[in-house]
């Protein structure tokens, strides 16, 4: 399932770029974490809760950021195993500057097996879309600005 | 009733061929079955399976240690824990091209091949505290790369399912009839066609179940299994455990379905349970649900064929040529059955001078593939018919001439294919007269004045199609069944049998059999099968097979005990034993009615207390135990026809007629056939239009649900018109043959002739099964693409 969108943050690229490399935001803005532990620089212990279609569970996992060009790209991924399965994704995200703003480019690729897959797999595009767009939301939250594509839409 | 009252005179005792309603009804239709899940056993445990998210992986680490400690948990295996039964699992039915026989494992040792295999087991106090543990194993898997389809899995470098044997073709096996290349060399016309027809689930109302309980003192072991075979089970369970077959009793009881893939011997689940009953020494329950069904239990039908045909100017068939691929899924247990079925069936009701079939079995990471009712044939008669509608086509016939002018003609018999069959016996058809079918599926469906009504029907803007396919079918395979009839002093008369029942309808059929030779009616016999306690012989419910082989056994038992019984009486009525009949449920002198004793009364003075006992009884009681073993299969054929209708804007299919012309040599009862025939018919269907097991690119599948997964309903199948032309098997005593799988067999192939013939205008070409509104969307766009 690959998804992409864009965004437009009111804050300039390097702003927005800590932002992003900073666990509390990440803890803070990503949709159902319950636990987010550094083991190592830009690598991280996750716990997330989240609900598919009729399948709610709970996936522990490792979240890590790398390709890291400073303070344009990176590479984000998430993988994750629970009861309903597993999920794994891998995106990327550029920033180039717009004006005051900051333009951010993301894409996804999400991956499911298990039960998620077997039940959820038809709703998988419209909830990993809710989710990156609640994880924009709360990043213009934190940085100010508006956005374009699923995140900026709702 | 009134069926039995139509057919019968109240003297009569012919019962054969009488559509009288079914014993087994009245419990049933009453909620008083006893499915494996109605087993309630005091101190019963519940299980559970973690199975494989992964399709393919390595297993790195399994931790159990919260689950076993949580509370009601009474156990957690996985593989470490299962010390001899830690092996694979039996292998079915070898055969010698199969040369990589590779079976599963009750749990995976170290690499899981599709998503739903079996990795851990919980046993506990209920169902929802074993499906809560699930969630406290923690398994570390290594995700392999996936070979999700055949193409995949067949090419150059693909991901290996089995990394041991370097490559993913299990077998590759050719049979040949003639020279099939100078026959194409020397044709005029030859044409060729790569055809597709995608997986499907048999989709059993009772998924599978096992219930397993132990008693240390008496070390016997009791298994309720929702199986087709329960003899194996039985046989396979006492070698594995070490225990006396005596001291096993396997129970199928009343099974919800069966179709095929019920007879697997072992899924891991029939292993599990009665070892967790044994270690635990309290009875363990478990009952698949819905979505393990769609993924543990096997499934059929993926093949892709590349064939050719060769005729010559008048349309006869001078050779045809099939290579194909046959997806075995992750484990071939079951072996080639399938692949020669298909093979084997494609000749149907034709002269096929030439003949090639060759095919490879082929691993990939999806659920294991064993035969679902058809078991190959629909995609035999799927192949056949398409390349003769081609040659219609090309050749510019009509397509019904096409096949009466290649048909099997009735003084052909036997007629001999020259290939080798499922059972390992040469394919000769025994009977049949194929073109007594086609004419009058062709009056019935009023094929005369079709091209009227179609053009009537276009002028109105509708789009509606015609179609006509032919098949034979293989039934009736041996080795044996057996039967054991005893008549009680009560003078109901009981039937034991091996084979088991799944809804065809055994207690009344076999009843019927019965009733004929005893001379009492169907409703005083009770027929008892699948279980191993009453009859300990009998290798299962498959291939068409129960009515031909162990009807066969209960007629010939019913002949010994009708024997006995006028010897017994002989003696109590001090009359030639020449001159006993039997009679509505009475032993008599025959033309003195008024000398006479009643079946019971003879059964009763057949086992004496006291006294000497006449040596010509040969033993007490009216009792007699038989065996049928057929040297070969029987054949029976038919021809369906359907009429549908396409609406090219909705890509919607709807079917407005459907009949069915079939032989299945002497019929038992045609309302126990017709029902076999119906199911046939709907489940074809589904595997025409509705239903797809769909996987995704890595093969995690996606129609796990019947929200994804579609079986037709009555709403989408119509009312069939079945007709039947009796030509009796000269192989067995009833002169009968099978009917079990002759619903499904050719809907695919009729429903694509008339998909096309609605769709004639646009030229719209069917290759491929299931179809969908939106598959038959694109297919229009395609053709309207390309003028």
């Amino acid at each position: 399932m690959k998804l992409e969108g864009t965004n437009t943050l009111a804050a300039p690229v390097e702003t927005v770029w800590k932002t992003i490399n900073d666990p509390e935001a990440l803890r803070r803005c990503t949709p159902g974490l319950k636990e987010l532990k550094e083991v190592a620089p830009d690598t991280y212990e996750a716990t997330l809760v989240i609900g598919v279609a009729a399948v709610k569970g709970s996936y522990t996992g490792k979240l890590a950021i790398t390709d890291k060009r400073a303070p344009t790209h990176y590479i984000i991924s998430l993988e994750g195993s629970g009861g309903p399965g597993f999920m794994k994704g891998q995106g990327s995200v550029d920033l180039e500057p717009q004006g005051e703003g900051t333009l951010l480019r993301w894409t996804g690729d999400i991956q499911i097996g298990g039960l998620i897959a077997g039940v959820g797999q038809r709703m998988l595009g419209g909830v990993g879309k809710m989710l990156i767009g609640q994880f924009f939301k709360c990043l213009e939250q934190t940085l100010g600005g508006g956005g374009q594509g699923p995140g900026g839409n709702r | 009733m009134s069926g039995h009252r139509k057919v019968l005179s109240p003297m009569s005792t012919r019962y054969m061929g009488a559509r009288i309603p079914r014993n087994e009804d009245p419990r049933l239709l009453q909620g008083r079955g006893l499915f494996v899940d109605d087993v309630r056993l005091p101190g019963m445990l519940h299980a559970a399976l973690l199975r494989s998210p992964h399709a393919h992986a390595r297993i790195r680490r399994i931790d159990v240690s919260r689950a076993r400690a949580a509370p009601g948990v009474a156990a957690v295996y996985t593989h470490a824990d299962l010390g001899p039964l830690g092996g694979p699992l039996p292998k079915l039915i070898p055969h010698p091209a199969l040369v990589h026989h590779k079976t599963q494992y009750a749990l995976a040792p170290d690499t899981v091949r599709y998503a739903g295999e079996p990795v851990a087991f919980v046993v506990a106090e209920s169902r929802y505290a074993a499906e809560d543990v699930l969630d406290l194993i923690t398994v570390d898997y290594d995700p392999l790369p996936v070979a999700a389809t055949l193409e995949e899995a067949t090419a150059a470098g693909a991901p290996l399912v089995h990394d041991d044997i370097g490559t993913n073709v299990a077998a590759h096996y050719t049979q040949r009839v003639g020279n099939v290349e100078q026959a194409f060399g020397a044709a005029p016309h030859r044409f060729r066609e790569r055809l597709v027809i995608d997986r499907g689930a048999s989709c059993p109302m009772e998924t599978r179940g096992v219930v397993a309980s132990w008693d240390p003192r008496t070390d016997r072991l009791e298994v309720w299994d929702s199986t087709q075979a329960p003899i194996p089970i039985r046989n396979g369970l006492a070698a594995m455990f070490g225990l006396l077959q005596q001291n096993v009793r396997v129970v199928a009881p009343d099974v919800g379905g069966g179709f095929g893939p019920k007879i697997m011997m072992f899924y891991p689940e029939e292993i599990l349970v009665p070892l967790a009953a044994m270690r635990l020494g309290r009875p363990v329950k478990w009952i698949e649900d819905r979505r393990e069904n769609f993924v543990a239990t096997n499934q059929e039908r993926e093949q892709i064929h590349d064939a050719e045909i060769a005729v010559d100017a008048d349309g006869r068939i001078l050779g045809v040529r099939t290579v194909f691929l046959y997806d075995a899924g992750a484990y071939i247990p079951y072996g080639l059955i399938v692949p020669i079925v298909a093979g084997t069936t494609l000749p149907g009701p034709y002269r096929i001078p030439h003949y090639h079939c060759e095919f490879a079995a082929v691993f990939t990471n999806k659920t294991t593939v064993s035969p679902y009712r058809g078991a190959g044939r629909p995609h035999g008669v799927f192949v056949m018919e398409r390349l003769l509608d081609r040659v219609a086509r090309e050749l510019g016939l009509e397509r019904t001439e096409v096949r009466r002018r290649n048909l099997i003609q009735p003084d052909e018999f036997p007629y001999d294919v020259g290939l080798v069959y499922q059972d390992n016996a040469p394919l000769r058809y025994d009977s049949g007269n194929y073109p007594a079918c086609l004419d009058r599926a062709l009056e019935l469906i009023r094929y005369a004045e079709w091209p009227a009504r179609q053009r009537a029907f276009r002028s109105q803007g509708r789009y509606l199609g015609l179609g006509v396919a032919c098949y034979v079918e293989g039934t009736g395979i041996g080795p044996y069944e057996g039967c054991r009839i005893t008549v009680e002093p009560s003078g109901k008369v009981c039937v034991a049998t091996g084979v088991g029942t799944q809804g065809q309808g055994h207690m009344t059929s076999f009843a019927q059999i019965v009733a004929d030779a005893l001379g009492v009616t169907p409703r005083d016999v009770s027929v008892h099968t699948g279980d191993t306690g009453l009859f300990s012989w009998g290798t299962g419910t498959f291939a068409s097979r129960a009515a031909v082989v162990a009807g066969n056994a209960v007629a010939l038992a019913a002949q010994a005990v009708r024997e006995k019984a006028r010897v017994v009486a002989a003696r109590l009525l001090e009359a030639p034993t020449a001159e006993i009949e039997l009679s509505e449920g009475r032993v008599f002198v025959r033309g003195v009615p008024a000398r006479s004793l009643s079946l019971g009364d003879v059964a009763l003075a057949a086992n004496p207390l006291r006294f000497a006992m006449p040596p010509e009884w040969d033993g007490p009681g009216l009792e007699a135990i038989r065996y049928f073993t057929p040297a070969q299969g029987t054949f029976s054929n038919g021809v369906h026809a359907c009429v549908v209708e396409v609406d090219p804007d909705t890509g919607m299919l709807t079917v407005h007629q459907y009949l069915v012309v079939h032989d299945c040599g002497r019929v038992i009862n045609p309302l126990i056939l017709d029902g076999q025939i119906h199911g046939g018919v709907a489940q074809g269907l589904g595997g025409v239009f509705w239903e797809k097991l769909a996987y995704d690119a890595q093969a995690q599948p996606l129609s796990t649900t019947f929200m994804d997964y579609l079986v037709p309903t009555a709403a989408e199948v119509p009312s069939f018109e079945i007709e039947h032309v009796e030509t009796p098997s000269p192989l067995n005593p009833l002169g009968v043959k099978g009917a079990g799988e002759a619903g499904v067999i050719p809907v695919a192939a009729a429903v694509a002739q008339a998909i096309e013939d609605a769709l004639a205008p646009f030229g719209v070409r069917i290759t491929e099964m299931p179809l969908s509104p939106n598959r038959l969307r694109q297919l229009l766009a395609e053709v309207r693409r390309t003028p």
